[in-house]
């Protein structure tokens, strides 16, 4: 059974050059149009069976959210239709609705009955969202006072817990802390094996290659691809490749321009970018699980520096966090201005083949940190031969075949 | 009339909506509740002062024969603005307050409006309420009571639809919630509240009778009929009062229906 059957859809927004109308502009400005038409999604046409789960990527701004938005009833398609099936619930934002001077315990009534529930169903809901969200011992207090956090997952346990038959969730796992994730995507398998339909538009591709059943690439508004994840995702990421290649970026995993901080005393250190290589200096797009790779750390500074220690956090595609090297201490000796680099050396990358993510710090001896966290840089593994199984190999020796003697 | 089934669908977060209003607008104050009958006690205290004293203002005799307080009078057409002035503007800024909401999450655009109105109306019985038990001390009490829960439909009625519908074209043009403002300022002096139509008629009839034609004139003359005057309205008014606002109703939740189809976006 179909569950979200979008049929032909388009939708137009207006882009208002000089936004907003005012009466005299209504009169003065008649008849002239003051915005220019823009189609957030063009001509899409999917299907979503029930009971399975369906994941969009594309680029920010490549139409998805307009497209779940439209699912949701939040907008209306300009052309087309989308017909669904069963109950919807949508997170596009945990805590849309909460009202600051009031209690978690009326928020929830409240948020509640913003999906659309009574408030006898919400009254047996109840334990449960609170249990979820751990909050028990703040669910009477004012939501203002709650932490970032426990606003988030307040938001997150009423959502889930609303009985939908039709999940949209719009990107809004990736803002709790990691165990909060983990719980949320173990909420979403159990909602999925329950036989909810589930869409999620997300930019961790390990989520749509493990989670998903079926997935759409959207670019500028139209379908690019869809249907088994896994191809999705790769053309994806080939798209994204071949458009990097386009700017001349063909061998960097660099994909942002890192934040500048600024140290102390007028000095600054920055993380420029992140190049892979072989141990011959030769740039490689990717690397190898149990092959040698090398990562160079390009980074520069202003003013002088007391050899600073360069931190490497190694991330799972959803942000996990996996592992941290470091550079050995650093040395007294001052460095002056200027750019440097640091090569991170792999003898054999024991990594299993996906993709992960790479954030660099930096802290002085004293390990104040100087520079905060660069953005998170892409790194594909590729499997070739042999290859890893689960994430990490593990740095474990086996002795094998010891005969067990009748007392040792 | 469909849009009038979904909004009872969602009863649920109409009854939320209001609570979370009452609930918090008064949190952290010492009077907490009592604010909601100081401010329309303190509006009364100086209209009485200004026009009842300064200028000695001379409302009729009650229907009891004898009681000729201003203030009471006063009173009888007060709490009826205040519920259509409350409903009406509450409708305009309650629209544009859910702007984020109606964003993230689909419900019906018009339950905020109908949500303010639930509590504009609690405060309007609370007053009439006030109103009713002093008036019966002064033994001023009549079968007219009747019509109470008629005139309350409807100015809630014609209040809602012109609130809808202003509402929505706020939205396109915000400059609408400052005409409105300016408007209601105009019709307020332009109703007999402050003074009775009777000064009006003085001067000229032909004045006397447009005013009349107010449908906010004839909510403010029902309230002085129930409460003071112990009178019947005339026939006219007693097909015409609902009739007009079962009419501004209507069309006020058509025009809103037909522009707050895509409204989120323009939020």
């Amino acid at each position: 059974m179909i569950a979200i059957d979008v049929q032909d859809v388009s939708k137009k927004f207006r882009l208002y050059t000089d936004k907003p109308g005012s009466v005299k502009e209504l009169f003065t400005k008649f008849g002239r149009p003051k915005y220019e038409d823009f189609w957030a999604v063009r001509d899409v046409s999917m299907q979503i069976k029930e009971g399975t789960v369906h994941g969009l990527v594309g680029h920010n701004g490549c139409g998805k959210s307009s497209l779940l938005r439209m699912m949701a009833g939040i907008h209306t398609p300009t052309t087309g239709q989308i017909v669904t099936a069963g109950r919807i619930s949508a997170l596009l934002e945990l805590g849309a609705g909460f009202h600051p001077e009031l209690t978690g315990r009326e928020n929830i009534y409240l948020n509640a009955s913003i999906l659309g529930l009574s408030r006898t169903q919400t009254d047996e809901l109840l334990d449960r969202i609170v249990e979820f969200a751990g909050l028990q011992a703040f669910i009477d207090s004012p939501v203002k006072h709650y932490s970032s956090g426990m606003f988030v997952r307040l938001g997150f346990a009423v959502a889930v817990h609303v009985d939908p038959q039709i999940l949209l969730v719009d990107e809004v796992i990736a803002v709790g802390d990691e165990e909060f994730q983990r719980r949320c995507l173990d909420h979403l398998r159990t909602l999925k094996a329950e036989g909810v339909t589930i869409v999620l538009v997300t930019h961790a591709m390990g989520i749509v290659q493990g989670m998903c059943d079926t997935a759409t690439w959207m670019d500028h508004g139209r379908v690019m691809a869809e249907g088994d994840p896994l191809r999705v995702v790769s053309e994806y990421l080939h798209g994204v490749n071949d458009k990097e290649a386009e700017r001349d970026l063909a061998n960097e995993i660099v994909s942002f321009h890192p934040t500048t901080a600024v140290a102390p005393g007028h000095t600054s250190l920055r993380v420029e970018k992140l190049v892979l290589q072989d141990p011959d200096g030769e740039h490689v797009p990717f690397g190898i699980s149990g092959a040698p790779l090398d990562i160079r750390v390009d980074w520069s500074t202003v003013g002088e520096f007391a050899e600073p220690r360069l931190v490497m956090h190694l991330l799972s595609s959803a942000g996990l966090h996996l592992a941290t090297t470091y550079t050995p201490d650093g040395s007294p000796e001052l460095l002056g201005e200027g750019r440097w680099s640091a090569l991170c050396r792999f003898d054999s990358l024991p990594l299993a083949p996906g993709a992960y993510k790479i954030q660099v710090t930096a802290t002085d001896v004293r390990t104040n940190v100087i520079f905060h966290k660069s953005d998170e840089y892409d790194l594909t593994v590729r499997a070739e031969g042999h290859s890893i199984e689960g994430v990490f190999a593990l740095p474990a020796q086996w002795i094998h075949g010891l005969r067990r003697g009748e007392s040792a | 009339m469909s849009s009038v089934s979904q909004l009872w669908a969602y009863r649920s977060l109409i009854y939320n909506l209001t609570q979370r209003e009452l609930k918090s607008r008064y949190k952290k104050s010492i009077l907490g509740w009592l604010w909601s009958l100081i401010n329309p006690a303190a509006v009364l205290a100086i209209y009485s002062f200004v026009f009842g004293v300064v200028f000695r203002a001379e409302p009729p005799v009650a229907g009891n024969g004898h009681t000729k307080s201003y203030a009471l009078y006063l009173f009888a057409g007060l709490w009826v603005w205040n519920y259509f002035n409350g409903t009406v503007m509450g409708a305009i800024n309650s629209l544009q307050a859910s702007g984020p909401l109606l964003n993230k999450v689909f419900f019906p655009p018009a339950c905020p409006a109908v949500a303010n109105t639930v509590t504009v109306l609690l405060q309007a019985m609370i007053e009439s309420a006030i109103l009713f038990v002093v008036m019966a001390a002064l033994g001023c009490v009549g079968w007219q009571l009747v019509l109470f829960p008629a005139l309350i439909l409807c100015i809630t009625l014609f209040s809602l639809g012109v609130g809808l519908a202003l509402s929505v074209y706020n939205v396109f043009y915000r400059d609408v919630n400052y005409l409105v403002s300016i408007g209601m300022n105009v019709l307020f002096y332009a109703t007999p509240i402050i003074y009775p139509l009777s000064l009006v008629a003085e001067q000229s009839s032909t004045a006397a009778r447009i005013i009349q034609l107010s449908p906010i004139a004839q909510f403010v003359r029902w309230s002085r009929d129930i409460f003071w005057n112990l009178n019947w309205p005339n026939t006219w008014s007693m097909v015409g009062v609902p009739v007009v606002s079962i009419l501004a109703f209507l069309i006020g939740l058509a025009i809103f229906n037909r522009k707050s189809r895509d409204i989120a976006q323009e939020l």
